[in-house]
């Protein structure tokens, strides 16, 4: 009896302290980029552009990172989001099972398993072709090079849809599959054909579990670095026509090449090309400030539409 | 109740069940029904007459509500499903691979077990089959129908301060009269029940009762049913299924008094 009590406690303890582990991982990034890094956020950092200099006093902001971040991150869910849908749809709705869709679900897998800077090179190697010079620029004034420059927000924009496209779409295929048969059968029972149940009664029932999609690719798009590093490259300014923030500058501004929170951390701290580590740290703190605001926000998506459903 | 049952403001066809040459709104000849392998209908033969509540009882399993699925081509949905025979509503052989399905399911329409309203507001569920199918409608008329359709259904006053509020959170015999009024909105002529009240409390149950009785002089009804007291109620003929079998058929009176049968008579005293 005694034996089996001492058991149980001990097993709760090692629950309890697993738990208290991964929470004091948690905690202790936060508190340790707050102690460094709260020194540093000020106003003025959020709201100007950075320097490229050695001295900290005139090395600026970060405005154009965060604006990268924004960019790079919208680019990659537009283009991603409504292939994933359509992927999601045409698993749950419309395949059969068969070869074809097991060597689909397969690559789905395979894909989300490649690690980034993988899916990085071969966007160099696919957007460096001239045919896709539009993307970003053309190499111009070297003999004998007839290339595509091969780095800007579009190219990275596009690089991350790849890398969140089969996490998005397993995401909104289990919200499409979540959504109960009794609307389908309701749906077609009134007489609409299958394309407008779909269109009309599933995806509307999962638009809970594709925001949440959205919301998941994105915290993975703010957060990739390979990519961002070979697909937008090591600039720490936008590089398009200036001012870029200008509407009227919009496209040359996608097309040319810039930074995002990821690579002003890396080329500030020590181990990158800067050696303003107090910087990378205020730019880690406000990375992980937006990735926190995008987790609640998924979760209050998903409370609220529990209780509004109830 | 006297001008609950008011004509569709689209109706082109005065609400009247299509009627074949001998005054039946639902012929079903020699159909025979197969899931896989498994044959579940065997040689059912039946006539449905218009403007009657038609009940279909038996245990479970027995296939009545796979006979009732056949009305308006649910099963089509079950990639297993096999059928033989012809089901005629008005001329038409619905069992015909050129069947337009689609115009089918909205001349036969059907209410399921489960409540099923979409999640979104009371008034989006009736809108949304409506826009589907007229749409041109101006948006006062789609309103108009609306309130209609919900008056229809005995429902209007209870939630029509709630219209633009989720169907989720009615009641769940106010929803399954959502989806009664939902169903009306596209202008059927014959209504298939599956077991409506099934999870309903008695009040509801009564209600929904009620509102059949008032929907026969407009529509015919076919409504599958594991309550005997229920067709009993609100049946005008019966038809009594056991393993696949149409077992016994007639005027609901008469069959409850005295069947003919030896298994429908231990049916109704429960000894199945």
């Amino acid at each position: 009896m005694i034996k089996i009590k001492i058991r149980d406690a001990s097993q709760q303890l090692f629950a309890w302290v697993s738990a208290l582990i991964t929470l004091a991982a948690c905690f202790g990034i936060i508190l340790f980029l707050l102690v460094k890094g709260h020194g540093a956020v000020t106003l003025e950092f959020l709201l100007t552009d950075p320097n490229p200099t050695f001295q900290a006093e005139g090395a600026g902001g970060i405005l154009a990172p965060m604006a990268g971040t924004f960019i790079v991150t919208l680019t990659g869910v537009v283009i991603a989001l409504p292939w994933a849908i359509a992927t999601a749809t045409y698993l749950s709705e419309y395949a059969k099972k068969n070869l074809a869709t097991a060597y689909l679900k397969l690559a789905i897998d395979v894909l989300s398993g490649v690690p980034t800077i993988v899916i990085a090179i071969f966007g160099v190697a696919l957007f460096t072709n001239p045919t896709l010079g539009f993307l970003s620029s053309m190499i111009e004034g070297v003999e004998g090079v007839n290339k595509a420059f091969g780095k800007s927000f579009l190219v990275c924009g596009i690089g991350m849809a790849i890398m969140v496209l089969p996490y998005m779409i397993k995401t909104c295929e289990e919200a499409i599959k979540a959504v109960p048969n009794a609307f389908r059968e309701a749906s077609l029972a009134l007489g609409a054909s299958k394309k407008i149940t779909i269109t009309d009664v599933v995806l509307p029932s999962a638009r809970r579990g594709i925001i949440t999609a959205i919301i998941l690719g994105m915290g993975r798009i703010i957060g990739d670095t390979a990519i961002v590093w070979l697909l937008l490259g090591g600039s720490i300014r936008m590089t398009g026509q200036q001012p870029w923030w200008h509407l009227s500058n919009w496209l040359s501004t996608l097309q040319n090449t810039g930074s995002t929170l990821t690579t002003y951390i890396f080329l500030n701290s020590p181990a990158g090309e800067g050696n303003k580590p107090e910087l990378a740290f205020a730019a880690s703190l406000v990375l992980v400030v937006i990735i926190v605001f995008l987790n609640a926000a998924a979760g209050l998506i998903g409370f609220m539409g529990k209780v509004k459903e109830e | 109740m006297g001008n609950v049952l008011v004509e569709h403001p689209l109706s082109k066809t005065n609400g009247s069940a299509p009627v074949s040459d001998d005054g039946c709104a639902i012929v079903v000849e020699n159909v025979n029904a197969w899931y896989g392998r498994k044959q579940v209908l065997f040689n059912v033969d039946m006539q449905i007459k218009k403007n009657e509540i038609m009940a279909f009882i038996g245990p479970s399993g027995c296939g009545k509500t796979t006979l009732l699925r056949c009305f308006n081509r649910m099963n089509d949905i079950i990639k297993s499903f096999r059928l033989t025979g012809t089901i005629k509503i008005g001329d038409e052989d619905i069992t015909s691979k050129n069947t337009d399905v689609l115009a089918l399911r909205k001349k036969v329409g059907m209410v399921f077990q489960q409540p099923n309203p979409f999640p979104m507001s009371i008034f989006n569920n009736l809108r949304l089959p409506l826009a589907e199918n007229f749409p041109d409608l101006e948006k006062a008329k789609i309103e108009d129908i609306i309130v209609q359709k919900l008056k229809d259904a005995n429902i209007y006053t209870e939630i029509k301060d709630r219209l633009h509020h989720s169907a989720l959170r009615i009641s769940g015999g106010q929803q399954q009269r959502l989806c009664i009024a939902r169903m009306l909105t596209i202008d059927p002529q014959i209504l298939l029940f599956d077991e409506p009240c099934a999870s309903l409390d008695p009040l509801s149950t009564k209600k929904i009762e009620d509102l059949l009785l008032q929907l026969k002089e407009k529509y015919t009804v076919v409504i599958v049913t594991h309550n005997i007291e229920q067709a009993r109620r609100i049946a005008d003929n019966v038809a009594f299924f056991y393993t696949g079998k149409l077992v016994e058929m007639g005027p609901a009176k008469k069959l409850f008094l005295a069947p003919e049968t030896e298994m429908l008579e231990r049916y109704l005293s429960g000894k199945f």
